[in-house]
């Protein structure tokens, strides 16, 4: 008898902490996915403030899909709507997070995957952090306490805004790499960590249940990628049965100059190497024929003027070019 | 398998440590003591990986070295009984001779082991500095070494053990399994405490029944070193950085602030540490020796460390003053010294030899640095010059009429001491020698309080939120201290009270923690500074 009123006991416990700290965490939660109200990551969870069903793309990964994809350059080029969910050093049970939590409210059609986070280990308990995370956002924003007001225990959450870069990181510093011969070709296959593999695997089945095409990117770096890697991604992507895209063996379409189009000796691109790699995925998304150009849809207005925002400021870049 | 950096990890909060919970829960008692080996042994290699080595043949060497001298001394009684009275003394002085070969063996393996690993490259450079002060064209190259954890810390228990079984304090232990599991204990291995073979390793081999109340207290023992760690400890560490880091660029009370925190911060971690171990210990019922007794409560340096890394200053006494002490040529000295300085300082003069060396030693433990070495000589001059002044205060006092065992006396003693120990951690956290005395210097040469006027200390690395919590944690551990120092079972209390009170407070402890807790975005994770010992 003692032992099922110590169990009870002990399940009430835990009932009543749950429910804590998950009232913590709708206080501590941003009412906002502006940085002003605390929400991490701002520029990737600008997806939250997009109309509802009107992102084509999503893409994630770490600080390489950020530089290496603009989607105003592809809104310009043919009229689709790409966000970038990429966040700095992203693992893939990251990038799991940030791919529900796009299709909350999107439906995108394909889902590009940077595979530079494929070979980012994943510890156990980073991974058990994270899944802590998306139950108790507590973990996450508790710092807020310092900023805390009336409106975190009373407002309503309202996703409002939303990147004009959509998710881009601009930047235009120039730092060649002497390392161009980078890619030479081996039989040596790179281990993915099994881990990764599952996340990837939960990837490709969250996508193919939301009716979303998922396609394997591997974007410039001269100081990331290399031809085992290649080797490890592209066994993967036939294993899962998705597209499987090597931008660093395609250089002679890309035309990639790493005297100019990197940002940090290699392991970047800068905004001219982003034009490339996005004027690339531009043509490619045209061939997959799935997405039709919203440029004239009065729905899309907003995106022209982010647009013109984003040419502003990058026009002027161009200009002085 | 999973990587494990810490006690304060989630990998040992939610993965090792319930997993091996649960796993003792359901066995049988002998397989109780396999799964405490087992989980010792999964988180040794999940920190150390292949270093598992050094202890697994640490831990063969004292089980053999042990039975050895068990043998030498079965010899020795045998051949004493058989033997006329007048041989009996020969007989025991060529036993005891065999027997000191055999310690010296042990203890040069397992400290060599320990300075090789530990201290070949501050030996090493010191070495190259000399060449070069001498204008000899000799380099040597610095080596390093990757350090199994808890190498400081398991290597002084095996000793302690060889020295005990040599003293016949303990019977030498034929099982090879209860001494692996005294030896590698989880909760244990990596920070201590230096446990001692009589304290625990009976208990760990017992392996008692999980009890409902040994996993409440062990759990409430956890929760409090969290909160010591990561809401005040943690909270600190940028402050601490900035200040450390960029001295030059701050005035003398700046500095004496980052002195204090760190010693809070040093105090809170360790402590911390402590509590999550013991906790842990206590969950299957092990009654692990404390390491801590309210240290900031001593009224001299003597007491503080008393008080402070309990374990490590009793193996230092037991193992390196007393032998020093009774030694011969030290008894000589005091017996001498003694006719001639009288009762007070005859023998002051041969406990100054051994205390040099308890401190040498206990300096070098800490780390290879020059540093080290220093803040061990700073502790032993201040306990010796308190030795030397105690009569003449004694005297002065009696003459002022100054009640020693008043309250403000005792505060006054308790301040003057914190002050010092500050001091002290000044140097210990400094980067090297030359920065701590520039820094104790600066306290001084620069002091001002422009900082606090113009407030540019609340952007060193914590603002006015940040102080607040730490203040308010502060103000519940000291009331909890003091209610400790009076021996106020507050535990036991908490646990008589009702249901809805017991939980209250858990929750407000559980929520405090993380809310308050300096983790995640904006913090960088705070390894456990005596884990690097």
């Amino acid at each position: 008898m003692i032992y099922v009123k110590r169990m009870l006991s002990f399940v009430m416990f835990s009932v009543v902490l749950a429910a804590l700290l998950l009232a913590a965490s709708l206080v501590f939660y941003p009412k906002n996915n502006m940085s002003e109200f605390g929400m991490e990551e701002a520029q990737a969870n600008g997806i939250l403030g997009e109309k509802q069903n009107t992102i084509d793309v999503l893409v994630l990964g770490d600080s390489e899909s950020y530089c290496s994809i603009t989607p105003m350059q592809i809104w310009e080029e043919t009229g689709y709507t790409a966000y970038v969910c990429g966040t700095s050093a992203q693992p893939l049970n990251y990038s799991l997070v940030m791919l529900h939590r796009a299709f909350e409210k999107q439906k995108p059609k394909i889902v590009i995957l940077e595979t530079n986070a494929i070979y980012r280990k994943i510890s156990s308990g980073q991974a058990l952090k994270n899944k802590l995370t998306n139950y108790f956002s507590i973990f996450q924003y508790h710092n807020r306490w310092k900023s805390l007001g009336w409106h975190d225990f009373f407002g309503k959450i309202e996703f409002t805004w939303t990147d004009d870069y959509k998710g881009y990181k601009y930047n235009t510093t120039v730092s060649p790499s002497i390392n161009t011969d980078y890619m030479k070709q081996t039989e040596t296959i790179a281990t993915i960590p099994t881990l990764n593999v599952q996340y990837v695997h939960k990837i490709k089945k969250y996508c193919d249940d939301n009716g979303s095409q998922l396609v394997l990117l591997s974007t410039p770096s001269t100081v990331n990628w290399n031809y085992a890697r290649h080797n490890g991604i592209q066994n993967l992507a036939s294993e899962i049965g998705c597209s499987y895209i090597d931008l660093n063996l395609m250089n002679d379409q890309i035309q990639i100059d790493w005297s100019m189009d990197t940002r940090d000796k290699g392991d970047h691109l800068n905004y001219s190497g982003a034009v490339k790699v996005t004027h690339f995925i531009s043509e490619y998304l045209k061939e997959t024929g799935l997405l039709t150009d919203h440029r004239v849809d009065p729905e899309y207005a907003k995106w022209n003027d982010s647009f013109k925002k984003y040419e502003f400021v990058v026009g002027k870049v161009r200009a002085k070019k | 398998m999973f990587s494990l950096s810490s006690y304060f990890s989630i990998e040992y909060l939610v993965i090792l440590l319930p997993i091996s919970v649960g796993l003792y829960a359901v066995l049988p008692q002998k397989l109780r003591r396999m799964s405490l080996l087992l989980s010792s042994y999964v988180f040794f290699w999940a920190v150390s990986g292949k270093l598992i080595a050094y202890l697994l043949l640490s831990t063969l060497s004292i089980h053999h070295i042990g039975i050895w001298l068990s043998s030498i001394q079965g010899d020795c009684d045998r051949l004493m009984e058989s033997s006329p009275k007048a041989n009996r003394k020969e007989i025991k002085n060529r036993y005891l001779k065999r027997q000191r070969l055999v310690v010296t063996f042990a203890v040069a393996l397992h400290i060599g082991v320990l300075l090789v690993l530990k201290y070949t490259p501050f030996f090493t450079s010191n070495l190259n500095t000399l060449f070069r002060l001498l204008n000899l064209p000799l380099s040597l190259t610095i080596p390093s070494f990757v350090l199994p954890i808890g190498i400081s810390f398991y290597t002084m228990q095996a000793v302690a053990y060889i020295f005990d079984v040599y003293r016949r304090k303990i019977p030498a232990d034929r099982n090879l399994l209860r001494l692996a599991l005294f030896m590698g204990f989880f909760p244990q291995i990596m920070e201590g405490p230096i446990c001692r073979y009589s304290e625990t390793a009976e208990q760990l081999w017992a392996a008692p029944m999980l009890r409902y109340q040994n996993l409440t207290f062990g759990l409430q023992r956890i929760l409090f070193g969290l909160m010591k760690k990561i809401v005040i400890a943690d909270r600190l560490n940028l402050l601490i950085k900035n200040i450390f880091t960029g001295y030059e660029s701050y005035d003398g009370f700046v500095i004496a602030v980052a002195a204090v925190c760190y010693t809070i911060q040093l105090y809170m971690d360790f402590s911390g540490a402590m509590d999550l171990v013991i906790g842990s210990g206590q969950i299957f019922g092990m009654k692990l020796p404390e390491n801590f007794q309210r240290p900031f409560f001593s009224k001299t340096i003597s007491e503080f460390w008393k008080r402070w890394h309990i374990t490590l200053g009793a193996w230092f006494k037991d193992y390196i003053f007393y032998p020093l002490s009774m030694s011969k040529p030290l008894k000589k000295l005091t017996a001498r010294a003694r006719k001639r300085l009288g009762n007070h300082f005859g023998p002051l003069l041969s406990g100054a030899i051994a205390l040099f060396c308890v401190w040498l030693c206990n300096g070098l433990w800490h780390g290879a640095g020059w540093k080290y070495i220093f803040f061990g000589m700073y502790h032993f001059a201040l306990i010796l010059a308190g030795s030397i002044v105690e009569p003449l205060v004694v005297q002065v006092t009696k003459k002022l009429h100054i009640q020693r065992s008043s309250l403000p006396y005792r505060c006054i003693q308790i301040v003057r001491t914190a002050i010092l120990v500050c001091i002290g951690e000044l140097f210990f956290r400094a980067h090297g020698l030359r920065a701590g005395l520039t820094m104790f210097k600066r306290i001084f040469t620069h002091f001002s309080l422009d900082a606090v006027q113009d407030r540019s200390i609340f952007t060193v690395g914590m603002d006015k939120h940040d102080c607040l919590i730490i203040s308010i944690a502060l103000i519940l551990i000291f009331i909890i201290s003091v209610l400790k120092e009076r021996n106020v079972p507050i535990r036991e209390r908490i646990a008589s009270k009702n249901a809805v009170v017991r939980f209250a407070a858990y929750y407000a402890l559980i929520l405090s923690i993380v809310i308050f807790g300096a983790y995640g975005t904006g913090y960088v994770p705070v390894d456990p500074i005596y884990a690097g010992f």
